[in-house]
């Protein structure tokens, strides 16, 4: 194209856009602010009690939360039923738990494998079943969650269905967390250290990094194929690879926090890959509201610390997660904190009304009826006209 | 669009600052890592021993037949006064047989400072708390858990080993004439392994040829992919080392597809509701391999008596008696030590020399295990309940 | 070898019976049923309690009783279907088919822990067991229980076949499969059809259950999640959506798994069903018998 061809000038728009919003109550900068005070408050708690316990147990609600953020690309973006989330996991943990213990790397140095690993395995199942019905990709990534499963405890590698234990924890070019710490007269032990790292880089990578994505460019492209592929095809996006990127990256999120874990527990074995787990972290993006940061952390937390709070209701856990997630998409299908929630005493953008000369109907926005106000705390505020309104979905 | 996000990254960082401030006040208080290190060891009050077993999910039911069991040794050593006058408390913690969960538990039981383990059920569970409790510097007597993968890493375990199994129903088999074994596994860790040992000593032994390794899958009804198997094996001995809700139906399908010879079964499977499932008329020629349960020991009307007492009625299930016996054993090993620090009660439990369990005197290997297994010979009685056959002394 | 294809065809039965009603409710509301594999599940339950009532007038075996017990259980699970459709489907309608499908795990995972919450999680052991002498035919062993299932199946089947062909209502559901709103305008009551495929399909998977109750004898909370898996697989082999594709993907699965079995080792067996599926949707998705079908309309 030659640099100096004639353009034509954009058409004006119909409305002025409202001014973007500003100030700590703008809900962007608010979140953002609670989202810090909150990071903090995860990095002070370990002078507060280092109880073992405590800390252990935070760090697996935390490795959650990287879990749940990677099935939050591919449920909550691109809108792909992953009912066998848990074998990327799998894939991450046996990948770096096996490199550690029979060839002696140490756990950084696991990670360019675990990444190729799981590269693979998310192209192996989303390359055939992306270009089929979604409904299709949710039964098969269930058989390959079990196919893993399955592999795993028949290979002598893998350590057939005893697993793989003896894993180390994380270890930097020769110094390891097992060796402790001692900053200003503090001793840090290897737990707390892993603590910190699964909050500092798990954490604030995965909270970071997903929800960028979700707003940049790829995001986009996920929301609208979500939305509706054939339009998005229409406008020039390519439905099928923008699907399988969602699923690769998911499958990385994934591997990463069953690298995670395998540093964590220092022995996995297939029984902690059952069918049963994938449906908890879907239950965790679902219940707390797909493809909204808030959300799914909020649902990583409550499914993952909720068994360690009402052990006596262990026996009903299952059960009230299913009864949960039939109520939650009859009645509140995006969960306890919607994407495009905006508390009630933030700053909302008011969408001009449309002048009335305008020949053309903005439809979606004005009268969408799918987010109705039942009464509570939430109120909807599309910050983009019509970009989460409205998801129609195919009829 | 620069201006306002540096706007914004000022203010967050002006908040971070402030709340970290706040966080470096609060770092005095207690029990967070600036406090210093660990409380010295208390000599008063009672002494916890932790017990992680399953008291929710698929193996619920083994949870209790631990912890009473364990709670009924408690409730007589403190009868007795207890050691050195101080009682003895029972700390229980699910593992819902889970990695995950059995971590977590047992930072707990650590955190609630027992001096002493007495749970692990699950291999699987069990083996992720190997490194917490030796962290803790806590002794782990394993009642029932026996995976090989646990063996040699500090721990004692007073039920009897995959290996020692496998032993026991070798020599079972050989007692009974087989030439021709076909094994089955239901691919679950103990099952595997107990496979596994058992192929690698009868190629050891060489008397016996194994026709067949075999697993089936353990969520199914339908094993007659399997019963094939072995039957176009045409084996003189069949060995099923899996639990019992795949066994019952194995058997039965097996003895329908005209299999007639011995079916030994291993612990998993000694169980009442074996026959049961089996149904009646299919449980003729069925071995166990089992450690001794109460009701194969003398006095033990008695001993169910005083269990039912503790549980509430209910009967005492396998590996009661095993937790009964890893108190006692961390008991006389806190006696001989005269200390309850864990180093000192781990040596101490580890010369114990002959004390009376219900497997036989005791006396650990250098790996932590049983120098006998305590295996017997069990077969189905006709209540359906397994009765000793063999305790292969002869 | 016989031997062999016998036993996949009489589980390959089971997998068909299941299969059929995934792949109707699927050809009519484009809904896959997640809990379907649990319909099957709680037949064996329900007819379990059923049975437990009968106690007086049971006697081993006992070849009447137990289809009274099918035909009882038939109905109970064919109305459940109905209420799970009502109740948990129907509101979706129209809806992102990514909500529909959470919902049916949900669905899923209710029945199966409900079930496990009343009876436990160990197995339960059913009151009849049927099982009889062995007849050799060419070096394969068949039992007559394993004949009178077979042959109930292929009866359901057959009465499900001349039903959804020959009949008003039959042609009512495959009207709806090919355009409902068509249908709609038509005069056909969709809502009253779609309840009463789903009445049909749970029924046929509550036979199902009962049915291998009756023969394996053990039933347990988590015994419809394999199914469910299988019977789709056997339905996406033969062609989602169509009749007698289900009937032909579940003898296929069955004969695939025998084999498999057999050559690999029990061990491998699902890997192989399962990568079977992958490999089927690869190449062809719409199976042995399905059309073409069109994802964008």
């Amino acid at each position: 194209m030659a640099k100096d061809a004639v353009r034509l000038p954009a058409p004006k728009p119909f409305i002025e856009r409202p001014p973007q919003l500003s100030g700590l109550l703008a809900p962007g900068t608010f979140m953002k602010v609670v989202g810090a005070v909150l990071f903090i408050a995860a990095a002070v708690l370990p002078f507060i009690t280092a109880t073992p316990y405590i800390i252990s147990i935070l760090t697996s609600a935390f490795i959650y939360i990287v879990l749940a953020m990677g099935l939050n690309v591919v449920v909550g973006y691109a809108g792909l039923l992953d009912l066998g989330y848990i074998a990327f996991m799998a894939v991450g943990a046996y990948t770096s738990g096996i490199l550690t213990t029979t060839f002696g790397l140490s756990m950084l140095e696991t990670l360019p494998f675990v990444v190729i690993a799981c590269i693979i395995a998310g192209v192996i199942i989303g390359g055939p079943t992306l270009r089929l019905r979604s409904d299709y990709l949710a039964i098969v990534t269930l058989g390959f969650g079990e196919i893993i499963r399955i592999t795993a405890n028949n290979l002598k590698i893998t350590g057939g269905p005893s697993g793989v234990h003896g894993i180390p924890t994380w270890s930097f070019f020769g110094w390891s967390f097992s060796d402790g710490l001692n900053l200003f007269g503090i001793h840090f032990n290897s737990k707390v250290l892993f603590y910190y790292f699964v909050l500092f880089v798990g954490i604030g990578l995965a909270v970071v990094a997903v929800s960028r994505l979700g707003r940049g460019k790829m995001g986009r492209a996920w929301k609208s194929v979500r939305d509706d592929e054939d339009v998005s095809e229409a406008m020039g996006i390519n439905g099928y690879t923008t699907k399988l990127m969602a699923y690769i990256i998911g499958a990385v999120w994934g591997g990463f926090a069953g690298t995670l874990m395998a540093g964590h527990l220092s022995a996995i074995s297939p029984n902690s890959f059952l069918f049963l787990y994938s449906a908890l972290v879907l239950m965790a993006v679902v219940l707390g509201g797909m493809g909204s940061t808030p959300g799914v952390i909020i649902g990583a937390l409550f499914v993952s610390l909720a068994p360690e709070f009402l052990r006596e209701f262990s026996e009903w856990r299952f059960l009230l997660f299913g009864v949960l997630l039939v109520v939650a998409m009859i009645f509140r299908p995006k969960g306890i904190w919607p994407a495009n929630a905006v508390l009630p005493f933030l700053k909302k953008r008011e969408i001009p009304q449309i002048p009335p000369t305008a020949a053309v109907s903005v439809v979606g926005v004005l009268d969408d009826g799918t987010e109705d106000d039942d009464g509570d705390a939430w109120v909807d505020a599309d910050a983009d006209a019509g970009a989460d309104a409205g998801k129609e979905g195919k009829r | 669009m620069f201006s306002r996000s540096t706007k914004r990254l000022k203010r967050s960082a002006a908040i971070a600052a402030i709340a970290a401030s706040a966080a470096l006040v609060l770092s005095s208080c207690s029990g967070g890592l600036a406090s210093g290190g660990d409380e010295g060891e208390e000599e008063t009050g009672p002494i916890k021993i932790g017990m992680l077993a399953p008291f929710s999910g698929s193996e619920a039911a083994f949870g209790d037949y631990m912890k009473f069991g364990a709670q009924l040794a408690i409730n007589e050593i403190n009868a007795d006064g207890g050691i050195d006058g101080r009682e003895l408390e029972l700390i229980t913690e699910d593992d819902a047989c889970d990695a995950t969960a059995s971590v977590a538990a047992a930072q707990k039981v650590v955190t609630a400072g027992v001096v002493a383990s007495v749970g692990g059920y699950c291999s699987g569970a069990t083996l992720p708390t190997l490194p917490i409790f030796a962290e803790a510097n806590v002794p782990m007597v394993i009642p029932a858990a026996n995976s090989n993968a646990l063996v040699g890493q500090g721990a004692f375990m007073i039920n009897g080993t995959g290996a020692q199994q496998a032993e026991a129903a070798l020599t079972f088999a050989k007692q009974e004439g087989a030439t021709r074994v076909a094994v089955l596994n239901d691919q679950t860790d103990y099952s595997k392994d107990l496979a596994v040992t058992f192929i690698g000593d009868a190629e050891a032994d060489g008397s016996v040829e194994i026709v067949l390794d075999g697993a089936v899958n353990p969520a199914d009804k339908d094993f007659s992919a399997n019963v094939k198997s072995v039957t176009d094996s045409d084996p003189d001995f069949v060995f099923w080392t899996g639990y019992y809700q795949a066994g019952g139906l194995l058997a039965r399908q097996l003895r329908e597809a005209g299999y007639e010879g011995p079916l030994l079964v291993g612990d998993g499977t000694v169980d009442a509701q074996f026959a049961a499932i089996a149904g009646d008329g299919f449980t003729e020629n069925v071995f166990g391999t089992f450690t001794k349960t109460p009701d194969m020991l003398e006095g033990a009307d008695q001993w169910i008596a005083d269990y039912q007492e503790v549980s509430g009625g209910a009967d005492p299930g396998p590996y009661s008696i095993q937790a009964y016996d890893a108190v006692r054993v961390v008991a006389q090993g806190m006696k001989d030590a005269g200390t309850t620090e864990g180093t000192a009660v781990h040596e101490a439990i580890g010369a114990i020399d002959g004390l009376e369990l219900s497997s036989g005197p005791l006396k650990f290997t250098d790996e932590g295990t049983l120098t006998g297994g305590g295996f017997v010979i069990v077969t189905v009685g006709p209540e359906g309940d397994f009765i000793l056959h063999d305790d292969l002394q002869g | 070898m016989f031997q062999l294809i016998w036993n996949g065809l009489f589980v390959g039965s089971f997998y068909a019976l299941v299969a059929i009603g995934y792949s109707m409710v699927y050809g009519i509301i484009k809904l896959l049923n997640f809990a379907h594999g649990d319909i099957y599940m709680l037949g064996a339950f329900l007819s379990f309690v059923v049975l437990g009532g009968m106690t007086g007038i049971l006697g081993i075996g006992n070849l009447p009783i137990l289809l009274l017990v099918l035909l009882i259980a038939m109905l109970l699970t064919g109305g459940l279907g109905v209420l799970i459709e009502r109740v948990a489907y129907r509101p979706l309608r129209g809806s992102p088919r990514l909500s529909v499908l959470i919902t049916a795990v949900g669905v899923s995972f209710t029945l199966e822990y409900a079930v496990r919450q009343i009876w436990g999680p160990n197995p339960k052991v059913f009151p009849i067991r049927l099982s009889g002498d062995p007849i050799e035919i060419l070096g394969a062993r068949i039992t007559v229980p394993q004949i009178v299932l077979m042959a109930v199946a292929g009866l359901l089947m057959w009465i499900l076949q001349r039903y959804i062909m020959h009949t008003r209502e039959g042609r009512a559901m495959r009207a709806i499969a090919l355009d409902q709103k068509a249908s709609l305008l038509m005069g056909v009551n969709v809502n009253k059809v779609i309840s009463r495929t789903f009445f049909i399909g749970s029924a046929l998977a509550g036979a199902a259950g009962v049915m291998a109750a009756a023969y394996y004898g053990s039933i347990d909370f988590l015994m419809g999640f394999v199914i469910g898996l299988k019977a789709f697989t056997a339905a996406v082999i033969g062609g989602i959506g169509n009749l007698y594709g289900a009937m032909l993907g579940g003898l296929v699965l069955g004969l695939l798994e025998s084999f498999g079995t057999n050559f690999f080792g029990g061990e491998w067996r699902d890997v192989f069903a399962f990568g079977f599926l992958i490999l089927f949707l690869t190449f062809r998705p719409t199976g042995i018998l399905g059309e073409r079908v069109v994802e964008r309309v």
